[in-house]
């Protein structure tokens, strides 16, 4: 009795079962479970396949975190111009390799004057979120860590997390710009949570479930048979405000103000070096693979797309659903190669004076328009 | 098992909660009370209070420790003069 199904909906088999399903299929799962059975141990057999479904969500997130690093230098070479990376393997895709390698090899170097337990403590802070944030995640049909009856809530108080290892980073490493970005940082991201929250409860009330699974079997079939029923459509301006705020949660340019090098020689993480770098860096491409993932999630319909005939939906689902994310991921870099950056007023003023009370006015038109019954 | 889990998450809490007051220096004090937080969140977990839980995390570690941590950094250390 380890607790399989009970923090979870039920609209969905999980990756859990799923992996059930497919041991099953090949006609292995009631041996195992035998041999498992006669020593009384059915519960190590649980968690051993929830492990591997972790490790899995792990391995994948590292392999995205080195594409998406090939990426942003990829796109940054298009819209520049030039090549980006092209000699270590087929068009530089085994540059990430590369440098992780460069990165394990550095010296590990702790400022003498810092607080030790709290900088070394900070990279985890920020790589744990940065993982657990993919949990309710739907990869596609049945591909989902969990389905958590309250997703979405999930994931915005896990992203609320971020600011603490900001904050202790800039901190620990005594270091009075580092200071000053993480107090930056931490205003920024204060400030955009509102939106992002905001901008998701219209969601929800559309769809009357916190759970990410509910809200992409809300988004599937079509009007008139030809536009998708997903909620862009239905809420143009929260998806604006959405993609704004989170661009501005992962702090990407134009609001990269966490590591604007003109003026914070790298921001809260200058400091630091080797590995704990690298836990940084992986965090910050882990999120924005996953807010890409949880935008297309809300608004884009998730692993919704025409059914093939033929190829099983698990796959097509995948498919459509990758193909999404990094849609919005390649909006993301493309911008950062586009706009300048603006000032650190500006990002609060639209913050507070724009963003928030459109979203409030969002909800409150959402609101007004669902008990009209004009919306669903 | 869910005895053995509460009994782990709560044993964790207590330690916390006691690091909380003995720990020398306030930004591990509210290291520490974030472990208090994430602990309380686990037992409501336990108790199948998903939704309680989350918000838990959200309000108590998301904003009272983030509130909690930057007084502490805009204040002047006391230790060095």
């Amino acid at each position: 009795m380890l607790y399989s199904g009970m923090w979870t909906g039920d609209t969905m088999t999980n990756a859990y079962e799923l992996i059930i399903n497919i041991l099953t299929a090949i006609g292995v799962y009631d041996t195992i479970f035998g041999v498992f059975k006669s020593y009384g141990m059915e519960f190590v057999l649980k968690l051993i396949i929830v492990l591997v479904t972790l490790a899995v969500l792990f391995g994948f997130v590292l392999v995205t975190v080195m594409f998406l690093t090939w990426m942003e230098r990829k796109v940054a070479a298009m819209v520049q111009s030039r090549y980006g990376p092209m000699v270590t393997g087929p068009r530089g895709l085994l540059q990430p390799v590369m440098d992780g390698i460069k990165l394990i090899g550095k010296e590990d170097i702790v400022p003498a004057k810092a607080d030790r337990f709290v900088f070394n403590l900070a990279p985890y802070l920020a790589f744990v979120p940065a993982i657990l944030v993919f949990v309710p995640l739907p990869f596609g049909e049945s591909l989902i860590i969990s389905d958590l009856r309250v997703g979405l809530l999930y994931i915005i108080a896990i992203s609320a997390l971020s600011p603490i290892s900001i904050l202790l980073a800039g901190w620990a490493s005594n270091n009075k710009y580092t200071l000053l970005a993480a107090m930056r940082a931490v205003a920024q991201d204060i400030s955009y949570t509102l939106p992002l929250a905001l901008t998701a409860i219209a969601v929800v009330m559309l769809t009357g479930s916190l759970s990410t699974v509910d809200i992409v079997n809300a988004q599937s079939g079509t009007w008139f048979g030809i536009i998708p029923k997903w909620f862009i459509f239905l809420q143009p301006l929260a998806f604006i405000l959405f993609l704004i705020a989170s661009i501005a949660e992962m702090g990407r340019i134009p609001f990269d103000f966490q590591e604007s090098e003109s003026e914070l020689i790298a921001g809260f993480f200058t400091e630091y070096s080797g590995m704990k770098f690298a836990m940084y860096f992986l965090a910050e491409y882990a999120h924005l693979f996953a807010v890409s993932g949880i935008l297309v999630t809300i608004f884009l319909g998730g692993w919704n797309g025409p059914v093939l005939p033929g190829i099983p939906v698990v796959i097509t689902s995948l498919v459509y659903f990758i193909l999404k994310t990094y849609a919005v991921v390649f909006f993301a870099m493309w911008l950062r190669d586009t706009v300048p950056r603006i000032r650190i007023d500006q990002l609060l003023n639209i913050g507070w004076k724009i963003m928030i009370p459109l979203a409030l006015l969002n909800l409150i038109v959402t609101g007004f328009l669902i008990t009209a019954g004009v919306m669903r | 098992m869910s005895e053995i889990a509460f009994l782990v998450i709560s044993a964790l809490t207590i330690i916390f909660a006691i690091m909380v007051v003995k720990s020398d220096k306030l930004v591990h004090s509210a290291i520490y009370l974030a472990g208090v937080f994430i602990g309380t969140a686990g037992l409501f977990l336990l108790l199948k209070a998903e939704f309680v839980a989350w918000v838990q995390v959200l309000v108590y570690v998301g904003a009272v420790i983030t509130l909690i941590l930057f007084t502490i950094m805009l204040t002047r250390k006391g230790e060095e003069e």
